[in-house]
Parts: structure tokens; C-alpha cells; sequence
């Protein structure tokens, strides 16, 4: 498949679903067990990863035909580190509300696979509107594994869905919100998803 | 197959690539760190005024030294009589250093805390920062700086999933901070009674 022939929808529609991060690829599981145990959590990793993913990609794309093939990953790790630094600091010194929020998820995304296979496998071969879409579907696909995993780890974990009590009678299962309840849901939850897609999707792609 | 040219060709682009990126990140560091600067600064003004509301007028004491490095305490008055300290400490956690503002009263027992900056776990060990662990703290002494892993009145319930961080607070912050306190400003208040002598 010839990444410059896609439509840009297609595109995104095959980050978020065909080739989610996640529950497809199964890479970047790192985080998404270590920040998921609520979905406030979740959300703020996955709008970073959104962000971060879709510059890097913009970046490698223009700067393509610039890297020698054989040492295109420490020019990628380069491009990583340095956009993740500089949303960091930049959102330490002009944005500092959000960045209290966000400035414990931004510097875990330099080490995150989910974007360096961005670029690896699609922005170093596609121009950059391309690119900018693969980004978009890559990091959406991201976020929305993310708000599944970390609604579930919550809820079912304390009860609550940001941090509003909802399952107030029952007692939490407190190993949810702990890392071995986090491979528990992502392993249910992608057997899920292959589940749904060999029931009633196969074929259609 | 890689021959001569391509060495020198891969070296280049190496090179030229992370010179460009390091100068990109320095000049973004010259520009943001100022502004960085002044916010920390800006941010401990105003815990410092949050943390002891009751006082009327907070006074820098000095400075004193944790895990290398330079934190300040500060003495609080509400018309000019004594009404506590507080203490900036560090405390060494999971993953960072965990900064922190304590008040004490007269006694040296634990008015409230407050947590200034920390890289701790996202979901376990930020919850340090939940308004339940941080009111444990309050009016405990010194020796009452101990983690347990139960629901306790007596001493600081940890926080499940994030010990580190709590016993980095509690036991390394905090503890070290108020006895601190208790040692310098003891011996700050008998030097006086010498001088007047």
C-alpha cells in the first residue's frame, strides 16, 4: 500500500481503528498502563501524545529527504526530544495552569514507541499533509484507547468517573487502579476488540 | 553497501541535524527559562501566603540545606506575636525530588502542607497532592511522621500504590524540616536569652 494513495480520512479512520495503537499494534503499553488508573489521567496523556505525535510527524515528513536511511533513528529520537522539550517548556513559562495538569505527562512522551513508529513507518516515506493526517488518526486512535482504559480502570477501581462518585454501594476493586489491573483491562479490552472485529468486520476490509 | 562517501555523508547529516536541534532547545531554554523562573518564584509567594492565612506578616529566617539543596524558612507573626514557621523542604520520592511548603505552630506540630512541585507517577504517586492526604498532616508532631499502610489517626496512611511517595513526604520532608526547625530555632531563642544577659 503506497502511504501517498490513501485519502486523508482514511487515514485517520485507520489510526483510530485499523491500526490502533493500542489494541492493534500493541505498542506504547507502557503508558497506557502506568497513567490510566483515572480518566482524567488518561484524557490529558492522550491530548500530549495528540499533540506531540502530529508535530513530530509534520517534522520528519519536511525534513525527509534530508536523513541518511541508515542513522534515521537518532535523527528521529532528535526530532521526539526536542518537540516534547519544547512543548515543556514552553507550557512551564506561558501556560502554567495547564501545565500543572499536564507537566507530569509531557516529559514520559520522549520514550513513547507509538510515536517513533509514526514516523518510522509512515511520515518518513509521505509528505506532509499526509503526514499531518496520519498524526491526527495515529494520536486520536491514542486518546480514545486511552479514555476507554482509564473509564474502566476507574470506575470499576474507585468508583468514580472524574473523580465523580458514580458506584457509590459497592466497594471499589482497588487492584484496577494498581498496575496489574492495568494489563487486566488492556488485555480484556483488546480481546474484545479482535473479538468484535472477527465476528462481525471480517471481510469487509 | 556503505563506502567512504557514505560515512562522511552520514556524519555530516548527524552533525548538522543535532547542531541544529541543540541550538533550537538552548535558544528556547534562553528564552523560557527566565519566564520559568518567575513563575516558581511567583508560586511560592503565593503558597506562602495561603499556607498560613492567619498570619499577617511571614519573615525570611534563612536558608537551610536538604538533599543539596538550598531551601528557605520563614517565620510567621499575626501582631508582631509569634504564631508559627514555615519550612521549605524536599523530600526524595519515586521519581523526583518532591518540593514542599510545612507550617508549624509554636510547638512544632504540623499546621497544614502543601506540595510545590513534583514529577511523581501521574495516578499513583500525584496523589500526594489530594487534599485527604495532605489534611492527615495536620497538628501532628514530629514523631508522628511515620507511614502506615492502615487507616490510622495516630500517624499518615499511605497512600495505596504510592509508599515512595508518601513516605517521601512524610518521612523525608516533613520529619527532616520540623526537627529543623525545632533545633535551629531552639537554639536561635536561647541565644537571645544569652544576649540579654
Amino acid at each position: 500500500m503506497a502511504p501517498n494513495t490513501i485519502n486523508n480520512w482514511e487515514l485517520i479512520r485507520r489510526g483510530i481503528i485499523d491500526e490502533n495503537t493500542i489494541f492493534r499494534l500493541a505498542i506504547s503499553l507502557c503508558p497506557a498502563i502506568a497513567v490510566t488508573s483515572t480518566l482524567k489521567n488518561g484524557f490529558l496523556m492522550g491530548v500530549a501524545v495528540l499533540f506531540v505525535q502530529v508535530m513530530v510527524n509534520i517534522t520528519i515528513a519536511a525534513m525527509k529527504n534530508f536523513i541518511h536511511p541508515r542513522i534515521r533513528l537518532p535523527i528521529f529520537m532528535m526530532v521526539i526530544s526536542g518537540w516534547v522539550t519544547i512543548t515543556d517548556m514552553s507550557m512551564a513559562a506561558f501556560a502554567q495552569e495547564a501545565y500543572k495538569q499536564m507537566g507530569l505527562y509531557i516529559q514520559l512522551i520522549v520514550a513513547f514507541a507509538s510515536i517513533l513508529a509514526g514516523a518510522e513507518m509512515f511520515a518518513s516515506k509521505s509528505s506532509i499533509v499526509k503526514s499531518f493526517f496520519d498524526g491526527i488518526g495515529r494520536g486520536a486512535g491514542f486518546l480514545i484507547a486511552l479514555v476507554i482504559i482509564s473509564g474502566c480502570r476507574e470506575l470499576l477501581g474507585k468508583g468514580t468517573l472524574l473523580g465523580i462518585t458514580l458506584l457509590g454501594g459497592a466497594k471499589p476493586l482497588l487492584i484496577m487502579v494498581l498496575p496489574a489491573g492495568g494489563f487486566l483491562t488492556v488485555g480484556l479490552l483488546m480481546g474484545l476488540f479482535n473479538w468484535i472485529d472477527v465476528r462481525y468486520l471480517k471481510g469487509r476490509a | 553497501m556503505i563506502g567512504p562517501r557514505d560515512i562522511v555523508k552520514i556524519t555530516l547529516n548527524l552533525v548538522v541535524t543535532y547542531i541544529i536541534g541543540g541550538v533550537l532547545l538552548a535558544a528556547m531554554y534562553a528564552f523560557t527559562s527566565p519566564v520559568i523562573y518567575k513563575n516558581a518564584i511567583k508560586g511560592k509567594r503565593v503558597a506562602l501566603e495561603k499556607i498560613m492565612p492567619e498570619a499577617d506578616h511571614i519573615e525570611k529566617l534563612g536558608d537551610w540545606a536538604i538533599h543539596d539543596r538550598t531551601a528557605e524558612y520563614f517565620i510567621a507573626k499575626k501582631d508582631s506575636s509569634l504564631c508559627g514557621y514555615i519550612v521549605e523542604s524536599y523530600g526524595k520520592g519515586y521519581s523526583s525530588y518532591i518540593h514542599v511548603l510545612i507550617a508549624a505552630d509554636t510547638a512544632f506540630r504540623v499546621k497544614r502542607i502543601s506540595i510545590l512541585s513534583h514529577a511523581e507517577t501521574p495516578g499513583l504517586g500525584d496523589e500526594i497532592e489530594a487534599s485527604w492526604f495532605k489534611k492527615q498532616f495536620t497538628k501532628k508532631s514530629t514523631a508522628q511522621m511515620k507511614v502506615i499502610k492502615a487507616p490510622t489517626d495516630e500517624y499518615i496512611q499511605a497512600i495505596s500504590g504510592a509508599t515512595i511517595s508518601s513516605r517521601a513526604v512524610t518521612e523525608d520532608a516533613a520529619k527532616n524540616a520540623l526537627e529543623f526547625l525545632a533545633r535551629t530555632t531552639k537554639g536561635k531563642a536561647d541565644n537571645g536569652t544569652e544576649h540579654n544577659q
